[in-house]
């Protein structure tokens, strides 16, 4: 998959209902940082493989903390 | 038809309370009761077994109506920490209530899906054999086989049994159709070997995918549609999970029935623990959702009638 941009994830992140402003998220920062509990994590990665098809790995979760470490993550996937 | 009559309760009353283990698992008050929604656990006494608990929902139940032991054809406990591994825990809830040696008794292997299983397996097997009355008893105290250590595990399971009264001739709550399945591949997911392990993502994601599917799916078979149904009373699992569902399903928040708070995931107790506050206030012709998630892994729903 490529050219998926932060905007894409942001709204799938929008569409969890869980963050009532996705703009204002540091797309630097980690997610847990910014007010997404384990919980709502799971929520969020939920989404992102429903809506790019994708399938997430337990074992590449610690790599996807920041919104930047998402994108290239689901560029990657072919 | 077979119907629901009435259902009897067991909580026990010693409660283990989440706040006390915030330090512990580095977690906050919100986070338990918000996302959760387990604020403490009920907790049976270590020397108590599943059938002890199902005999305390029976006099809950006997508490509630009259019963004819006499009457009774079967007697069916959905459990998966049964007593021992033989006999059935059924046999033992069957010697101590005195049922009459023509009553037939038999467990069902299930989790967190059961309730709704076992009310297609217990009115299939009535109306086969031409049976009046039955026990339905569910019972799972994991505090038998939980690791206090665990977070995935340890701020979540609560110790309860109930009992259903089915009968073939009264009034009450009828199932109209069911949905089942199951994802086998996934069942190393929510698992016991020495102790309980979940993977809660994994069944996160199980459920996220599959129930509103599955609810979809018993509506259009039925010809119903989500406004049809009064109350939905979904396996309490977690708050989050209950409110992912609803939320995936578009159901309205005040038409689903969350109630965990006091004594936490019962596993099979936790959908007939609801109802049983609700079966004498529905009205005849409402309908009821109810869908069980879980151990498997496995889901079953189905919609309930008052008639």
């Amino acid at each position: 998959m490529s050219n998926v941009t932060v905007e894409q994830i942001l709204e799938a992140i929008e569409n969890t209902s869980l963050v009532s402003d996705v703009m204002a998220l540091d797309s630097d920062k980690p997610l847990r940082d910014q007010g997404i509990d384990s919980l709502d994590f799971s929520s969020v990665l939920f989404n992102i493989e429903e809506e790019f098809g994708i399938e997430i790995p337990d074992a590449d979760i610690d790599g996807l903390q920041t919104i930047n470490q998402i994108v290239t993550y689901v560029n990657s996937k072919p | 038809m077979i119907a629901i009559t009435n259902i009897g309760c067991y909580i026990p009353e010693k409660k283990i309370s989440n706040f006390d283990l915030l330090d512990k698992f580095e977690t906050d008050e919100n986070f338990i009761t918000n996302k959760i929604g387990v604020v403490q656990r009920a907790r049976k006494e270590p020397e108590e077994k599943a059938s002890d608990l199902c005999i305390k929902a029976f006099a809950n139940l006997q508490s509630k109506v009259t019963i004819d032991l006499l009457e009774i054809d079967c007697c069916v406990v959905v459990t998966q920490n049964p007593d021992f591994n033989i006999p059935h825990t059924s046999a033992i809830v069957h010697g101590a209530l005195e049922l009459t040696e023509r009553c037939a008794s038999f467990d069902i292997s299930l989790g967190c899906s059961g309730y709704v299983y076992s009310l297609s397996i217990v009115t299939a097997f009535m109306q086969a054999n031409g049976m009046k009355k039955g026990l339905l008893f569910t019972a799972d105290p994991y505090s038998d086989i939980i690791d206090e250590n665990d977070k995935n595990t340890a701020l979540i399971f609560g110790d309860a049994a109930t009992v259903s009264l089915l009968d073939a001739e009264q009034s009450g709550l009828v199932p109209l159709g069911f949905d089942f399945g199951s994802k086998g591949a996934g069942h190393k997911n929510l698992m016991n070997e020495d102790k309980l392990f979940m993977n809660g993502r994994a069944v996160f994601n199980f459920t996220a995918a599959t129930v509103p599917i599955s609810i979809n799916k018993l509506l259009d078979k039925l010809d119903l549609t989500k406004e049809d149904i009064e109350r939905w009373y979904l396996h309490q699992g977690s708050k989050y999970i209950v409110d992912t569902i609803s939320k995936r399903l578009g159901l309205e928040s005040e038409r689903v029935v969350f109630d965990m708070y006091e004594y936490g995931n019962t596993v099979s107790s936790s959908i007939p623990l609801l109802l049983s506050k609700d079966i004498e206030k529905l009205q005849i012709g409402q309908k009821i959702g109810l869908s069980g998630f879980g151990v498997g892994l496995s889901w079953a729903s189905t919609v309930l009638q008052k008639n």
